[in-house]
């Protein structure tokens, strides 16, 4: 569950892009934007626990809603693809991490490039076995469940994925709109990294991040862009990364293995749009064509 | 598409109570097993700790039983054939394997933030010694002692600064190493100048093989011209153009052979001095730690050796000194030595390599004194 909780909340940064029509690859940026940031937060201020977690949560989801808002403004206003520029962001967010982990923020005295560990005030307590990171990335998946489904907002996200032109014809700002869920889905995106930071690593270390953006586009095609199914999708990929040293421990299979059998589960969901795609003229007597990954 | 979705919500469930029923059977197997330990360990101390070196350990399905010799081996974020230190330390672990009987296993990285997950893999199985590989891993391997006190553990690269009793680090006198290859820098000069691009001389290891490289090149040739650059502190291992930028301007300035230590840094310089015309001919380039000749293959054309630690060989001698029951905590210093020459071997003149031996095993059995860590102070 530990290596779940970031992927269930990426997962739902890139859920709520597709919901929109948005294709986030941006994940891994804003995430990693996030994380330092929830880590600045972390080390850097004295607080009680009760102000400091959320303070450094947030913080990390407004370095991540302000590193997506760029590629969320280029589009709305713009009309630049978000495919292009969060792909270009995470680049730049890499290598921006990477000067702030080795310059200013760099712990002291130690050769390493990482930032000094978080503030006991601000560390994510375990409630039992369950770190305390799970249960937001829970109640954040229901409520963005709750907030796609039931909420005028919500509403506005999902016309405007399904169709921007009606949506604009229907009267929704639909730049705003664009723009909006990306600094939604950028502030989803560094609140995993948020809650990994304090949660598990105590520390921001650019290696430390490795991959969980990523794997969020993959859960959320798992999952079709649903907000709830992020958490079995979201499971399933975090508990295959967890077993994977175990695997090479028992059996000696390479650990890649869990990249391919990844791979090959997104294939297989990938394969009834694809098939749709292909025998378009005989599935659409009997379903109706989608424009949204979300709309089934 | 409900439907599907319950199906992968019930697939996703079952995977996951999958997981969590094996680790509970692992967790009570694993508490009977340090129950067994316990008893066996007093009887093997009653026994006086004979070693049944004539028994071959070919699972790990009982490492806790005395007889049985179980080495595991964590690697840091890569993997066991990275012909650099992951491989070396494997291949060590391996060869010592081979000569008591044992078993050797490993675990390749793959999130840093698994180091202490995968190091309680072999510790849980009862491994007798575990070796990580890298200084990233130093934190892990600290806990790890402490949490398995009956384990003995060794850090590959990995400085200690307290000396903990089942926790030895292997580190290496870089001062030799560096001698080593100033010494033959100093015999293989035409112009009369060498030079050394290095990372940061606030980093032990780095300034040791810098000034020893300087005293070695002294030896060989008193009137050779030995130019020293260290980078600046920040990112003194990740600064390739650096490394490309100073080894141009000492090439520039008449030196012929430059040593390059200091991560990608020094690679960069490396792969600088192979594009120059005269590379393999009359320039050459010295490698640092592992036989760069095959970690940074662009460099062949110009690479007359590498200032090699010889990990394989420290890591199996701690392996076997632990197999013996004599690990010695603290600090290992490993052997060192250069590379070989490879593709510039026609290029060194017998009489140089013949020189360059004597002084290799002078090195070795002591009676070179590089100036040791009083060089720091230089």
């Amino acid at each position: 569950m530990e290596k779940s909780t970031p992927l269930v909340l990426t997962g739902l940064a890139v859920t709520v892009g597709l919901r929109t029509g948005l294709f986030n690859i941006g994940a891994q940026g804003q995430l990693l934007v996030g994380a330092i940031g929830a880590a600045w937060a972390g080390y850097n201020f004295q607080m009680p626990t009760l102000i400091h977690i959320p303070f450094a949560i947030v913080f990390g989801m407004l370095c991540g809603a302000a590193w997506a808002s760029i590629a969320g403004a280029l589009r709305a206003y713009r009309s630049v693809s978000e495919v292009i520029t969060t792909i270009m962001l995470n680049a730049v967010a890499i290598a921006l991490v990477d000067y702030l982990a080795s310059q200013p923020l760099k712990e002291a005295d130690q050769p390493l490039t990482r930032t000094p560990e978080i503030a006991e005030t601000a560390a994510l307590p375990d409630i039992g076995i369950v770190p305390s990171g799970f249960v937001i990335a829970l109640f954040v998946s229901l409520f963005f469940g709750w907030f796609l489904a039931r909420t005028t907002q919500g509403f506005r996200f999902n016309t405007v994925g399904m169709n921007p032109s009606a949506a604009n014809y229907a009267g929704i700002g639909v730049k705003k709109t664009i723009f909006l869920a990306m600094a939604v889905s950028g502030a989803l995106a560094g609140m995993g990294g948020a809650v990994e930071t304090l949660g598990i690593t105590g520390r921001f270390e650019p290696s430390f991040n490795a991959g969980l953006g990523f794997d969020g586009i993959t859960i959320a095609l798992l999952a079709r862009a649903n907000p709830i199914a992020t958490i079995p999708a979201a499971l399933l990929v975090g508990t295959l990364r967890s077993g994977a040293a175990s695997l090479q421990f028992r059996t000696g299979i390479e650990p890649e293995v869990v990249d391919v059998i990844l791979a090959l589960t997104l294939l297989f969901v990938a394969a009834p749009i694809v098939g749709r795609l292909l025998f378009r003229n005989r599935a659409t007597k009997q379903t109706t064509v989608s424009s949204g990954w979300g709309n089934s | 598409m409900h439907r599907k979705l319950l199906v992968a919500g019930f697939a996703a469930a079952a995977l996951v109570l999958a997981g969590c029923s094996s680790d509970s059977s692992e967790s009570s197997s694993e508490e009977t097993a340090v129950a067994e330990e316990t008893t066996e360990e007093q009887v093997e101390e009653s026994e006086g700790g004979e070693e049944a070196a004539a028994s071959v350990t070919t699972d790990d399905s009982d490492c806790a039983a005395p007889e049985n010799y179980c080495i595991g081996l964590v690697t840091d974020t890569g993997k066991v054939d990275d012909k650099s230190f992951n491989q070396a330390a494997w291949e060590g672990t391996l060869q010592a394997a081979e000569k008591v009987g044992g078993f050797a296993k490993f675990i390749e990285t793959t999130d840093p933030k698994d180091y202490a997950n995968n190091i309680a893999q072999f510790a849980q199985a009862n491994y007798d010694t575990i070796v990580t590989v890298g200084f990233l891993m130093a934190e892990a391997s600290i806990a790890a002692a402490a949490e398995y006190p009956d384990i003995d553990f060794i850090g590959v690269d990995q400085f200690q600064g307290e000396t903990i009793p089942n926790l030895t680090g292997l580190v290496f006198n870089e001062d030799r190493a560096g001698y080593a290859a100033g010494y033959l820098a100093g015999l293989m000069t035409q112009t009369g100048k060498i030079g050394a691009v290095l990372g940061t001389d606030t980093v032990p290891p780095v300034k040791l093989f810098g000034e020893g490289y300087k005293v070695g090149a002294q030896a060989a040739n008193p009137a050779v011209d030995v130019t020293l650059v260290y980078h600046e502190p920040n990112n003194a291992f990740t600064d390739p153009e650096w490394g490309a930028a100073e080894s141009r301007k000492q090439l520039d300035q008449g030196a012929d052979v430059i040593f390059a230590a200091g991560g990608l840094t020094g690679n960069g310089g490396l792969i600088e001095i192979a594009k120059d015309s005269g590379a393999g001919t009359s320039v050459f380039c010295i490698g640092v730690d592992v036989d760069q000749y095959f970690t940074v293959p662009q460099a062949a054309p110009c690479l007359l050796t590498s200032a090699e630690k010889k990990l394989r060989e420290g890591t199996e001698e701690l392996v076997l000194l632990s197999y013996d029951g004599a690990f010695p905590g603290g600090n290992f210093f490993g052997p060192t030595g250069l590379a070989p020459f490879h593709d510039t071997e026609a290029a060194v003149p017998a009489d140089v390599q013949a020189a360059l031996a004597e002084v290799l095993t002078g090195l070795q059995d002591g009676t070179i004194d590089t100036g040791g860590l009083a060089l720091l102070d230089n």
